[in-house]
């Protein structure tokens, strides 16, 4: 039997998720609230998200906002942490994620990304804001991570909020196979699509895989006529040469439903996040690009892109 | 004669901080004095209008003043505003009253010194009738006043205090006109062939003929009254008027007559503007724009874009901008003060036109007065030209609760003036807030006797002869305007510190009754010490989500019960002079200035620091955004508090930033005020904004910041990430 898409038996999937923002103005038109799934299938070294790459709780210590207060150590049931001579210490290795120490912590130096929300809980939080929706236009974003890593559960998500007659949109990257794609296409207004590099040699050796599926997902998700918002993150020395932007310009001419492309200046921001979670840096030692070099890239595009073409950044 | 404000700048500098006058023409300040002194000895028993018509007239007389080549607007002598003449006598009349024992009572004083409700006798907040003034001219003013006088007699009702009344506002607009005939011949003779100074004279010389005529004399016609009103005869002009409607029309004529091009009228309001950043009061001198005609289409026009433009040009903090939006305004005009705040031009705040309307007409108001409206002071509204308004009474919600905690006594001064509530009796939380709500009515009700008890007398402390003269329902009425010559004479109490009161009750809640993690006892002994050896209780109850902003169901909850429980205190409750008290949320300074005399508050608070201010939160703890910060403040319904209703948002530039930005902010505008919010105030951070948050990361919890295609909180970030924000925010102001 095939369910609908809004009928209640997908009422009880689940996902991993890492956070929720409400007042969202750059994840689509108006104001909107951005659910992030955990769970990527890139490993970009510029990630703004590496809490997202696993789909599981993964706990973060930021040590700049502990206050060696010890609440920590009496609430663990694994011996994480501990107090010395004084100060708190942190050791990963026995961490299963419970999560336990995180509402004690009063600095809130401990936070747990992965726990668990279900279908109805994330609507429930999804709809707060919806006066705000109506008022400026905008609606429902899912992001991650790669949010159709979790498909079935972006589906039963967007339904709901469609039905209720607000904007949905998917942040995707692309790298998922076709399938997740169709599973959320008949409930998502638009796209927000990820192009690291159009190149698919350059692809590969920025991000570990090509972008073959990549690109077969967009010109799918044009071909299907949803609207499309390209988002490309300009990293110097990695992506935004002339050839790279030439390239990833005639990409986009062919896009028919390209609403617009956003481009993202790299800034290493989030180098703080890899230490929080105990991942290795990989954060590129470069400049942010500095607004003549965004407008380089942006005039470069527009002289590409059919006239009229809006490039943002 | 024009487009010379760069070379005139400097002038303004000086002219309300070190002015030079010539001594030719008048008496310096211990001259004046001396003068008024003399008016005041030889009063003898005439009425109380008359004299400090005459002490009016003296200052007019004698005051020195100025007409400066480098300024389209004249200057006085009395430009202090700390040492207004005048104030000496209303101040020696209200000290008869005191002697006499009239004036202040018990309440009035132990209240103060404890800080649970501070009063005042509130001369600040008259609104002339400026539509009809402006057609009337001071002549005309004069000639109105006396038709009335002469009606009055024909009915009957020319009594001693009304021929008093109208002998007041004669003398006052006589005096009036002859100070600007002293200004004008002060022109004409130190012109020395200067076109401004002579343009200047004949301005001034056509208001002794009659009413204004053009855009230039309509604006010095606005800036006498404010003038003569508030530095002369001591009382506050809280609004220049609903500035862009009043002056269009004369911008219409100027234009199409070529009596003055576009581009000389924007000299004219530039220079009009300069006035008020000069006089720098920090409060901020308001105007108002916009509102709806009877055929409910906007008043917004050009003259509103060419005010705007040159309010964005000069850069300057005062006047301070009111704009009534409805779904009628335009929204290009929306988008350009949107647009101004973003850029740190943020002096303006928006007021919600359907909701004032609403709140006005649950208040008696016919709808036609609610739409003609004026806006005052912050963001005060009340019906235009038949309504006074006083805000003489802020109430300490926070303080309160300390009495709670202390059976009634102030732990600070000892003072015991309160109603009998025993800690000790108090089981449950129902118990706690009913011992609070007992300790807020018996402030409430002492506050309204003791505020009952002086605003009796406002009129025989200071008879308001240039503002009753501009109210047509005074002078019908025989009345002084700001006492009770108007058709609605209200008084506002101020509730000063709803957003603390409500995350301090929530706290005694989830902490002493919910988990239960502290004893009442043990809290009250925490409070005492100001939470010296309970810091760990401190910073948990910091960081619980049950505070106000933050969309947490329980504690707007509270927060929608306080408020009603308040409104129900409050509103509608008569006062002296035949109108009403309402409550407001607008604390003006006193959020801080109250804070300071009020310990540690259950929240996490400690003590000596400020409360929550307007609607808002207190500072650090809305952590959701201003979404979740929306609907927490206007689950409350606005008419709760008809005086006023304002919130505060607080934004960063990368969250504004492009047209996605602006299209974000006015959703924010547009959704609090289709839940009948009033005022919306929006504060986008700049770079020194940022680098106090760096500073005080407690007061910026909910401080969020966009870093690529997401928001993070600012103190998430460590330092390095938070200098590069401070130098990006340096980016986008530069």
């Amino acid at each position: 039997m095939r369910a609908s898409a809004t009928s209640g038996d997908d009422a009880h999937l689940t996902a991993p998720w890492v956070d929720i923002k409400r007042f969202a103005v750059h994840d689509g038109p108006g104001i909107r609230t951005t659910l992030f799934l955990q769970g990527c299938t890139l490993r970009c070294p510029w990630c703004h998200n590496p809490e997202t790459y696993e789909a599981k709780p993964r706990l973060a210590y930021a040590a700049h906002r502990c206050l060696h207060c010890g609440e920590c150590v009496a609430a663990c049931p694994r011996g994480c942490h501990t107090m010395v001579d004084g100060r708190h210490a942190f050791d990963r290795t026995r961490c299963a994620g419970c999560g336990q120490c995180v509402e004690p912590c009063l600095g809130s130096a401990l936070r747990l990304y992965g726990r668990s929300i279900t279908v109805a809980e994330a609507v429930a939080w999804l709809l707060e804001d919806r006066a705000f929706y109506t008022a400026s236009g905008g609606g429902v974003t899912l992001s991650g991570g790669e949010p159709l890593v979790h498909a079935d559960f972006c589906r039963a998500v967007l339904a709901r909020i469609r039905a209720e007659g607000i904007d949905t949109a998917v942040d995707t990257c692309g790298h998922v196979p076709r399938h997740a794609v169709e599973r959320v296409l008949p409930c998502a207004d638009r796209f927000l699509y990820d192009l690291k590099a159009a190149d698919s040699g350059l692809h590969s050796r920025l991000t570990g895989v090509d972008n073959q599926r990549i690109l077969e997902n967009l010109l799918f998700i044009a071909a299907a006529g949803k609207p499309v918002e390209v988002r490309m993150i300009l990293v110097p020395d990695r992506n935004m040469a002339e050839a790279d932007i030439r390239k990833a310009g005639e990409l986009l001419r062919g896009v028919r439903t390209l609403t617009g492309v956003k481009l993202l200046a790299y800034h290493a921001l989030a180098r703080s996040k890899f230490a929080a979670l105990g991942l290795p840096d990989t954060m590129p030692d470069v400049p942010s690009p500095d607004a003549t070099a965004l407008r380089r890239v942006a005039d470069q595009l527009r002289s590409i892109l059919p006239a009229g073409a809006l490039v943002t950044f | 004669m024009f487009n010379t404000f760069s070379a005139d700048r400097d002038h303004f500098a000086k002219k309300f901080s070190a002015p030079v006058f010539d001594p030719a023409t008048g008496l310096d300040e211990a001259g004046l004095k001396a003068r008024l002194e003399a008016v005041w000895a030889a009063r003898g028993n005439r009425p109380h209008p008359v004299v400090k018509a005459e002490l009016y007239a003296c200052v007019a007389d004698h005051v020195q003043i100025d007409v400066s080549p480098h300024d389209w607007y004249p200057g006085f002598g009395c430009w202090d505003r700390n040492r207004r003449p005048l104030m000496e006598y209303t101040g020696r009349w209200a000290a008869e009253l005191e002697q006499a024992g009239l004036l202040f009572g018990e309440s009035f004083r132990r209240f103060s010194e404890m800080g649970a409700s501070r009063m005042w006798i509130d001369f600040d907040h008259s609104v002339p009738q400026w539509d009809d003034i402006l057609e009337l001219g001071f002549p005309g003013m004069l000639k109105r006043a006396e038709l009335f006088r002469s009606l009055h007699k024909t009915r009957g009702t020319l009594t001693p205090e009304t021929e008093a009344f109208f002998d007041g506002i004669r003398i006052t607009l006589e005096a009036s006109l002859r100070l600007i005939a002293r200004l004008r011949d002060h022109a004409r003779r130190t012109a020395d062939g200067n076109p401004r100074v002579l343009a200047v004279a004949e301005c001034l010389d056509r208001l002794l003929a009659g009413p204004p005529q053009t855009t230039y004399e309509a604006l010095m016609f606005d800036w006498l009254v404010f003038f003569f009103g508030e530095h002369i005869d001591r009382t506050q002009v809280r609004s220049l008027g609903n500035l862009d409607r009043l002056l269009y029309p004369f911008f219409q004529r100027d234009v199409a007559s070529g009596r003055y091009t576009e581009e000389q009228i924007r000299e004219f309001v530039r220079y009009f503007l300069m006035q008020f950043a000069a006089i720098a009061n920090y409060w901020g001198h308001p105007f108002y724009f916009g509102g709806t005609r009877a055929d409910g289409s906007s008043e917004i026009n050009p003259m509103s874009h060419l005010i705007l433009d040159v309010f964005d040009d000069l850069g300057i903090m005062s006047p301070k901008l009111q704009i009534k939006v409805s779904p009628n305004t335009p929204r290009d005009f929306v988008d350009k003060a949107l647009d101004m705040i973003r850029r740190g031009h943020s002096s303006i705040v928006f007021c919600n036109e359907p909701g004032m309307m609403r709140a006005l007409i649950d208040g008696g108001a016919t709808p036609d007065e609610a739409r003609t409206c004026h806006i005052s002071g912050c963001y005060e509204f009340g019906v235009y030209g038949k309504s006074n308004g006083t805000g003489p009474a802020h109430l300490n919600l926070p303080k309160l609760l300390e009495l709670v905690f202390n059976d009634g006594a102030d732990p600070r001064t000892g003072i015991c003036h309160a109603a009998e509530t025993r800690l000790s009796d108090v089981k449950s939380f129902e118990d706690f807030y009913a011992a609070y709500l007992t300790q807020v009515r018996f402030t409430v009700d002492r506050t309204i006797e003791a505020v009952n008890a002086f605003e009796r007398y406002l009129h025989v402390i200071n008879p308001t002869n240039v503002f009753s003269a501009t109210c047509e329902y005074s002078l019908n009425s025989g009345r002084d305007a700001f006492s009770n010559g108007l058709k609605y004479n209200n008084t506002t109490i101020l509730c000063i510190g709803i957003g603390t009161a409500v995350d301090a009750l929530m706290a005694v809640r989830e902490f002493v009754f919910d988990r239960p993690a502290v004893s009442l006892a043990g809290l009250k002994q925490a409070l005492a010490d100001n939470w010296a050896g309970a810091e760990k209780l401190r910073l948990r109850i910091r960081k619980s989500d049950h505070k106000h902003g933050n969309g947490d169901a329980g504690t707007d909850a509270l927060l929608v019960r306080l408020a009603n429980d308040l409104g129900r205190m409050i509103n509608g409750r008569p006062n002296v002079r035949g109108g009403f008290f309402h409550a407001s949320s607008h604390p003006a300074r006193q959020f801080i200035e109250l804070g300071k005399l009020t310990g540690a508050t259950p929240d996490g608070r400690c003590a000596g620091d400020e409360f929550s201010k307007n609607m808002s939160p207190t500072p650090g703890m809305d952590r959701r955004g201003p979404t979740a910060l929306i609907q927490s403040v206007t689950r409350v319904d606005s008419r709760v508090f008809p005086a006023d209703f304002c919130l505060d948002l607080m934004l960063i530039p990368a969250a504004v930033s492009g047209e996605e930005g602006l299209a974000a902010m006015r959703g924010l505008l547009e959704t609090y005020f289709s839940r009948h919010g009033l005022a919306l105030n929006i504060n986008v951070f700049d770079a020194a904004q940022l680098e106090r948050a760096i500073e005080h990361p407690e007061e910026h919890e909910g401080l969020q910041v966009r870093v690529c295609g997401w928001n993070a909180r600012f103190n998430d970030m460590v330092h390095p990430e938070k200098l590069a924000y401070v130098e990006r925010a340096k980016n986008v102001s530069a």
